[in-house]
């Protein structure tokens, strides 16, 4: 671009210059042309005279010839001196306007002059002659008067001195006309060669005018190519581009990128910070106007103003055009463009950085998923494997049956309900067990799953279309609970290096079918049990002593309802029955609680006790409660004794927590324990005493060999 | 800088410049002085924040100055503005944990020469000196 310019100024000074010099020149043709063919013209016309002048002494001779003739035969002389005078007047008054122009100035008229002014005196007598040439007598007829004897001598006088003279008189104007006829040809000839240099210096001027007409086209079309690829590039381009000036205002070319990224096209004379104004916070937009200032001082260097650019990643709030907000993110990149005195610009690229943010964003939360998914594994590597597929397979069939439940057809509101209350029993029992398994990720999906259906339970009016979302989280868990079934498999072929192992955890994955819930030993229910319930205690910051016995001899065809009461149960005196260390202090209480777990055999039946040396039950607390909760009336709740008030908590959607927690507050599970226990042909009792203990018996009878209670 | 401060040490004509270390962490002090590996940087002090630093630059008129941000009593930031004002010739490298560009921007605009962020290496650190130098 700078050689270019200073090619074209070159150009441009010779082009002046040559034109300058053609034009002198031509100049000078014309003037030196102008004054050679004035001269000429004067000397033709000196030519002319000498030309004309030489017939004259002749003349002037043959007319003293004709007088004398006349004054001989006494004929009549006035015509012939008349015509003398003439001729001589004429004569002279030529000669002597040759003898003042420039041009004759030559010895031969000199000598001309010298011979006519000989030659004048002489005629002179003759040429004032006005008396009577003749007398008549009648006796000699006409003769010569006195006047005209003295005349006819004078006329002889002249016509033998004109005889003498006027050969070398015309003589000399011949010679005269001869040399002005030489110096006429060689002002021609001068003439002729002036004219050629004046034609030869216009064809070289029209030979320059061409020339650099035509380098001048052939300059002006490969810059106004060079536009049209700087326009098509500036087109074409993905950043935006555009030069601020020293006033910190972009110039008049930019690249069109830059319309997309602001949704305008004013920037021409736009300051940098009319263009960020209304896109960014009032502290970004003073920290980037500060920064541009910095740029066109002289102490910061390149590298070091790209290491502290406040605009690397901007993050941007736009229109998107349907009446929303988009958030873009854009990388400005600042290049100082030196001059000869130091920054003359500053370039600005603009980049939209926004899907390569997002992408990064998006491998963070990969990585942060990846991060859970190894949380995942090292807590599942102390669940026993088969404890875990047991909770696989129970959790699955019950989202299958969940699903079941979204799958019935309902119509009424009471309806939807209804299968909102189901869905709330299943979950919570999944979540319960992923909780006493640790399992926090899928006891987080569940509880989030509740929330849903809570937000669902809200709503004044049900219909189908607000279950579509549940279905679609539902799938997100079920994927999540092959994704640790997986996991499991490739833990137990890692713990035990046997590909029978890992053989037997393959086949026991029955991958969302709905499969019935296999009876598993609860050996391992102690110490899930033992782990949940340090779990509780740290998350609800209580402290208790979980003791358990007996369990071991649960048929298996109870194992899984033993299984879900106990987590319950626990659940339950974790939150509400066990207090804070504290006010078991106040209360001279032991620091640490108490809860026990027993199963025996009785008789032919089973019983299972579980109690805690908690706050117990309050029959007015557990009323209020469900007065809060709409689930009895006041009068109901006046009329209702201790019995049917401990009768409450077996109820649907009754909760004394108000607050929602992984691990109460829902109002689903001492329904479902009863419920389970029914379903068995069991029965549950509650006993309590306030400020000292809550214990539950459930009574099973005698076991039968395959059990399908709780489906 | 280069005119009128430096003095012969040691009978040695190579100018040497005056260093001064403002941080508040003394590990941070002693590690910077112990990792700049220039032979004509002599260091003249340290101070722990901005209105010691000034007192000192006062004593002992450094040339080169390392200053932290975050400061008790006197910030890296007005202390720049401080120094640049009683020596416009004086170069700064701000060495700091703030990430905040708007920090840099500030400290730069108040007359800081360089940015060195916080943890940095040996390598870093004596390039940001040399370029400071320079």
């Amino acid at each position: 671009m700078t050689l270019a310019g200073t090619e074209r100024r070159r150009r441009q000074l010779i082009t002046a210059g040559l034109g300058t010099a053609l034009t002198l020149v031509m100049g000078t043709v014309l003037i030196m042309g102008f004054r050679l063919a004035t001269h000429m013209r004067a000397n033709i016309g000196a030519l002319q005279t000498a030309s004309t002048l030489q017939i004259y002494p002749q003349e002037i001779s043959h007319q003293l010839n004709s007088l004398r003739d006349r004054l001989e035969v006494r004929a009549y002389s006035g015509q012939a001196l008349a015509d003398l005078q003439a001729t001589v007047k004429r004569f002279d008054q030529m000669l002597n306007e040759l003898g003042v122009s420039a041009e004759a100035d030559s010895p031969q008229l000199h000598r001309a002059l010298q011979l006519w002014h000989q030659y004048a005196p002489v005629l002179d007598p003759v040429l004032s002659f006005n008396a009577q040439p003749y007398v008549d007598s009648d006796t000699a007829g006409s003769s010569l008067s006195r006047e005209g004897r003295q005349y006819y001598a004078e006329v002889k006088r002249a016509q033998l001195f004109a005889s003498d003279s006027a050969g070398a008189l015309q003589g000399q104007l011949a010679a005269l006309a001869a040399t002005l006829q030489r110096t006429c040809s060689d002002a021609a000839a001068r003439l002729r060669m002036l004219l050629l240099a004046g034609v030869l210096a216009a064809l070289a001027l029209a030979g320059a005018a061409g020339y650099f007409r035509l380098t001048r086209s052939s300059h002006e079309r490969a810059a106004r190519e060079a536009q049209e690829q700087t326009r098509d590039i500036l087109k074409t381009v993905h950043e935006g581009f555009f030069l601020l000036d020293a006033d910190y205002r972009i110039g008049s070319v930019w690249s069109e990128a830059l319309t997309r990224m602001f949704g305008r096209q004013d920037f021409a004379g736009l300051s940098f910070e009319e263009l960020l104004k209304d896109l960014v916070a009032p502290a970004t937009l003073a920290t980037a106007t500060k920064y541009i200032k910095l740029l066109w001082g002289d102490r910061a260097h390149e590298n070091l103003m790209k290491s502290i650019n406040p605009l690397g990643q901007l993050e941007i709030v736009m229109d998107n055009g349907h009446g929303g907000k988009e958030t873009r993110y854009l990388e400005f990149d600042f290049h100082r463009v030196m001059g000869p005195e130091g920054v003359k610009h500053v370039l600005c690229a603009v980049g939209d950085i926004t899907s390569s943010v997002r992408l990064a964003h998006e491998l963070r939360e990969s990585q942060e998923n990846a991060n859970a998914q190894v949380d995942m594994m090292l807590s599942m590597l102390h669940v026993e494997p088969l404890q875990l597929m047991a909770f696989l397979d129970s959790a699955e069939t019950s989202l299958n049956l969940v699903n079941g439940i979204l799958r019935e057809p309902a119509r009424s509101d009471a309806e939807f309900r209804k299968k909102l209350g189901g869905l709330f029993r299943e979950l919570h029992g999944i979540k319960g067990e992923a909780s006493a398994l640790n399992l926090k990720s899928v006891a987080s999906r569940v509880h989030a799953l509740e929330d849903m259906v809570a937000d669902c339970k809200r709503k004044p009016e049900l219909s189908g279309s607000d279950f579509l979302p549940l279905v679609l989280r539902l799938d997100d868990l079920l994927a999540h609970l092959r994704s640790v079934r997986e996991m499991g498999a490739r833990l137990t072929t890692l713990k035990e290096s046997g590909p029978a192992a890992a053989a037997s955890v393959a086949a026991a994955a029955p991958h969302g079918s709905a499969a019935p819930r296999q009876p598993r030993p609860v050996e391992d229910l102690s110490s899930a049990l033992q782990s949940m319930a340090e779990r509780l205690a740290e998350d609800h910051a209580k402290r208790f002593r979980l003791t358990v016995s007996g369990l071991s001899e649960v048929p298996p065809s109870y194992a899984a309802t033993i299984k879900d009461c106990v987590i319950q149960m626990l659940r339950n005196a974790a939150v509400h029955g066990i207090e804070p260390p504290e006010v078991r202090r106040a209360h001279t209480k032991h620091d640490v609680g108490a809860v026990s777990v027993h199963f025996r055999k009785v008789g032919e039946g089973y019983e299972l006790v579980f109690e805690d040396d908690g706050a117990g039950i309050a029959t007015e607390a557990l009323k209020a409660a469900a007065l809060r909760q709409q689930l009895i009336s006041e009068e109901e709740a006046r009329s209702m004794d201790t019995r049917a008030a401990m009768a409450l908590i077996f109820r649907p959607g009754f909760s004394t927590q108000d607050d929602v927690s992984m691990d109460a507050g829902r109002g689903v599970g001492m329904d479902v324990v009863a419920r389970s226990v029914y379903a068995l042909g069991g029965r549950i009792g509650v006993s309590t005493h306030p400020g000292r203990f809550t214990r539950f018996k459930i009574l099973l009878p005698a076991a039968q060999a395959v059990s399908s209670a709780v489906a | 800088m280069r005119n009128g401060n430096a003095k012969a040490i040691n009978g040695n004509a190579k100018r040497c410049f005056k260093l001064m270390i403002v941080d508040d962490s003394n590990l941070m002090r002693r590690r910077i002085e112990r990792s700049q590996q220039f032979e004509d940087l002599q260091l003249v002090g340290t101070a722990g924040n901005g209105l010691e630093a000034l007192e000192l630059f006062k004593k002992t008129d450094p040339d080169v100055v390392t200053m932290d941000i975050t400061m008790p009593r006197m910030d890296g930031i007005e202390c720049i503005g401080q120094l640049v004002a009683l020596k416009p010739a004086v170069r700064i490298l701000v060495i700091s944990a703030l990430a905040d560009k708007a920090t840099a921007v500030e400290a730069m605009e108040r007359g800081a020469n360089g940015f060195l962020e916080k943890p940095f290496t040996d390598r870093q650190l004596n390039e940001a000196i040399a370029e400071l130098m320079r």
